[in-house]
């Protein structure tokens, strides 16, 4: 996973892992503001996500020595993100309220495509947005995830702590949920409605 | 004719996502050439992603300006600190202690309640004025929460992360810790408390007790709590007072501020009077060098006055001498032969003021009948009132929505969280009042206070133009724009004040309004404390994109 059309930085990490300050402040500056909408599409309020963000870079920071270089650095950076992001959601009380149903109790059911095409058409970014504000934590985390920052399903697997077998399954869910938010005004609610 | 098995959706996202095995793909490919509805559904899940994936890369809000540097330096410096707040935390327990609840502990086992337990002090104490000693430090107490709670609200944004908080937490323990030793104030308590005459004071004098008097000199301010005062002495100072009854005999060159059920002044005042009381009398050898602010029942001006009046009152009788302007309300006013005034004369009451012709009065008294309006009274006058009352409220809504348009907007918006305006409502509604009288009277000084109080006011004014706004929003939907919004805001205010005009639920819905528009207020004024748009901010990296779709797959051609 890398972000398309974007170089990785591998001079400016090759730098910070020696201790280059102006370096490090390069990369911060050049990766900070994606990785803060990362955190603000996962985590409930944008303080969250502010806290969020700067405790990522500082884990970052920390574990750079580590970073194996012949990976995609953003990559393992949306990686830091998720995990870390996940870890503080799981250990919000209340969580548990829409997370402890099973994972894998999908109806494989058909849903009418041309009223899925309609909701997809009528919402706004905007609404979008907000909607997945509304999402259980682990919908909305998957969604960012995999839609935001392009993670295989093995990483999301690893990141929820799910078997990757499950991903499709928690992403197919979060679909719905998504869609019932958006639907909810227009009763154009779509699918995984049971 | 045998029905067409569709594919199960998960099976298509699992396609669209390049999740399936080779086989299954093509197995998935085929059957979508042939099935329109598989291939709308296909087409349609990867709308969905690519929708999914525009709404979240889009960029809708600012980065944060508290992100523009990384700041690991500033968290590693400042852990130490949460040791120097244990060691705060402990030294202000301590003080807290030895200065306050000590104290107590002895005084009330002197009085036989061997407990500290303020309740039982209230219950078994029975007369109220007798709980003053414990209220002082409950005053102390509640003052630091107040403060410290608006402190912690107004910078919210910087001290959440946790060394900014450990600050905080560190002040706050290094004021409990080093108050009473920093300063030069002297504490006394006791039934019986007294500067005795002859003792000299240098500084502010905190006295708390049942009879409370100053016969000596204290060079500094005097706080003075207790059923009785008096103050026979010289204060150079100011002179706060909660008291029963007060009397003032000595020399206070500075001002006095008076909580009081009954205040007596036949000494020296050099500055000002601001009294809330009973009664009020300033004996005929009583003088105030500046001016004199009386909210009470009887109010009695037999002394001088060096300025100006402003009193509140049931009865008011002048003897004395005003050498500024009269301005008083109330019921009935009575100038005496003697009375003296020397700037304009007002009086707003029920009744015309009974005048001595032999009074002195610079230009003659100008009264202005007032009636009380009855909450009962649902006559025809009673609705004109609402009316004009309304037309006031549309007329302030539009010159505040013209005036600040944006902000109009934001606290429409910041209404519609119901739970956060109710709660920040009550909180603000009920705190800043008191926060704004604690202020007046200990710790940041009346001008704060009454500033305070002050846009306290505006604010509660203003609370029926939000609240009616949303309701104007409710019935004729959503705009920003001015004209559209004023006659939301018309309508919804109108709506509004006939709902509280309903006998018995008026006053809950007036007491929700105040609730829900204060606190709608009070969040937009937070929200603009929000950190705004670093400048220079580098251009966000251009964010990863939805995957595209398997090969030899037909969809969409998107």
């Amino acid at each position: 996973m890398s972000a398309p059309g974007k170089t990785e930085p591998t001079d400016l990490v090759v730098r910070a892992r020696t201790g280059d300050a102006e370096a490090w402040g390069d990369l911060y500056r050049e990766f900070a503001p994606a990785i803060f909408r990362f955190c603000r599409r996962a985590m409930p309020t944008h303080e969250d996500a502010e806290d969020a963000t700067m405790e990522v870079f500082m884990k970052l920071r920390d574990k750079l020595s580590q970073f194996d270089h012949t990976r995609s650095f953003t990559a393992w950076l949306y990686k830091v993100a998720a995990n870390h992001c996940w870890d503080m959601l799981r250990r919000r009380k209340g969580r548990q309220n829409k997370e402890t149903e099973d994972v894998d109790d999908i109806p494989l059911e058909h849903p009418d495509p041309n009223q899925l095409e309609r909701l997809i058409e009528e919402r706004s970014n905007d609404e979008v947005r907000k909607a997945l504000g509304k999402l259980g934590v682990r919908a909305r985390m998957a969604l960012v995830m995999r839609y935001y920052s392009d993670m295989s399903y093995d990483e999301i697997a690893d990141a929820l702590g799910v078997r990757r077998a499950f991903v499709g399954v928690v992403l197919l869910r979060a679909r719905h949920e998504l869609r019932q938010v958006l639907g909810e005004n227009s009763a154009l609610a779509v699918g995984g409605t049971r | 004719m045998t029905p067409i098995k569709h594919l199960d959706e998960m099976t298509l996202l699992l396609y669209v996502e390049r999740q399936l095995d080779r086989e299954r793909a093509q197995e998935v490919s085929l059957h979508t050439q042939t099935c329109t509805r598989c291939m709308t559904l296909l087409r349609a899940l990867d709308r969905e992603s690519r929708l999914l994936t525009r709404a979240m890369l889009e960029q809708d809000e600012p980065f944060p300006a508290r992100l523009t540097e990384f700041r690991m330096a500033v968290k590693r410096s400042m852990q130490w600190i949460w040791g120097l707040v244990f060691g705060l935390a402990v030294l202000g327990v301590y003080a807290l202690y030895a200065g306050y609840i000590e104290p107590w502990e002895k005084q009330l086992d002197q009085a036989g309640f061997g407990s500290t337990n303020l309740l039982s002090l209230l219950v078994f104490q029975g007369a109220f004025w007798k709980g003053w000693q414990s209220m002082f430090t409950l005053f102390e107490v509640l003052a630091l929460a107040v403060l410290a709670g608006s402190a912690a609200f107004a910078f919210r944004k910087y001290i959440r992360r946790g060394s900014a908080l450990a600050m905080v937490f560190a002040s706050l323990g290094l004021l409990l810790a080093t108050t009473p030793a920093a300063s030069a104030t002297e504490f006394r308590k006791g039934d019986s408390v007294s500067v005795a005459k002859g003792e000299n004071i240098i500084g502010d004098v905190f006295l708390t007790g049942n009879h409370v008097r100053v016969d000596g000199t204290v060079d500094g301010d005097v706080f003075a709590f207790g059923q009785q005062l008096d103050v026979g002495g010289h204060v150079t100072g100011d002179v706060f007072c909660f008291a029963q009854g007060t009397r003032i005999s000595g020399q206070v060159d500075g001002n006095i501020r008076a909580f009081t059920n009954n205040i007596t002044i036949s000494g020296d005042i050099g500055r000002n009077v601001l009294s809330f009381n009973e009664l009020m009398n300033l004996d005929p050898n009583g003088k105030v060098g500046h001016s004199l602010t009386v909210f009470g029942q009887t109010v009695t001006l037999d002394g001088k006055i060096g300025r100006d009046v402003v009193a509140f009152f049931d009865q008011s009788t002048l003897s004395g001498t005003i050498g500024g302007s009269l301005y008083g309300k109330g019921k009935s006013l009575t100038i005496s032969p003697s009375a003296e005034i020397g700037g304009k004369a007002e009086f707003e009451g029920a009744k015309p003021a009974t005048v001595s012709n032999e009074a002195k009065l610079a230009s003659p008294l100008q009264f202005t009948m007032h009636q009380p309006h009855s909450g009962h009274d649902r006559s025809v006058g009673y609705y004109i009132w609402r009316l004009i009352w309304t037309a006031a409220f549309v007329l302030l809504g539009l010159v505040i929505y013209g005036l600040f348009p944006r902000f109009a907007v934001e606290t429409v918006e910041a209404g519609e969280h119901y739970g956060a305006a109710f709660g920040l409502g009550v909180l603000v509604t009920f705190g800043l009042p008191i926060a704004a009288i604690i202020a007046c009277v200990t710790i940041v000084g009346l001008l704060l206070g009454l500033s305070t109080l002050f846009l306290y006011v505006i604010v509660f004014l203003c609370t029926e133009i939000v609240v009616g706004t949303i309701v104007g929003q409710w019935l004729l939907g959503r705009t920003s724009d001015y004209w559209p919004l004023v006659a939301r805001m018309a309508l919804g205010v109108l709506l509004v004040r006939i709902v509280t005009s309903i006998p018995f639920i008026g006053f809950w819905a007036v007491l929700a309004v105040v609730l829900w528009g204060m606190g709608a207020i009070s969040l937009a004024v937070y929200r603009r404390l929000q950190p705004v748009v670093a400048p220079n901010i580098p251009s966000v990296p251009a964010g990863p994109v939805g995957n595209p779709l398997p090969p030899n797959t037909t969809v969409g051609g998107m």
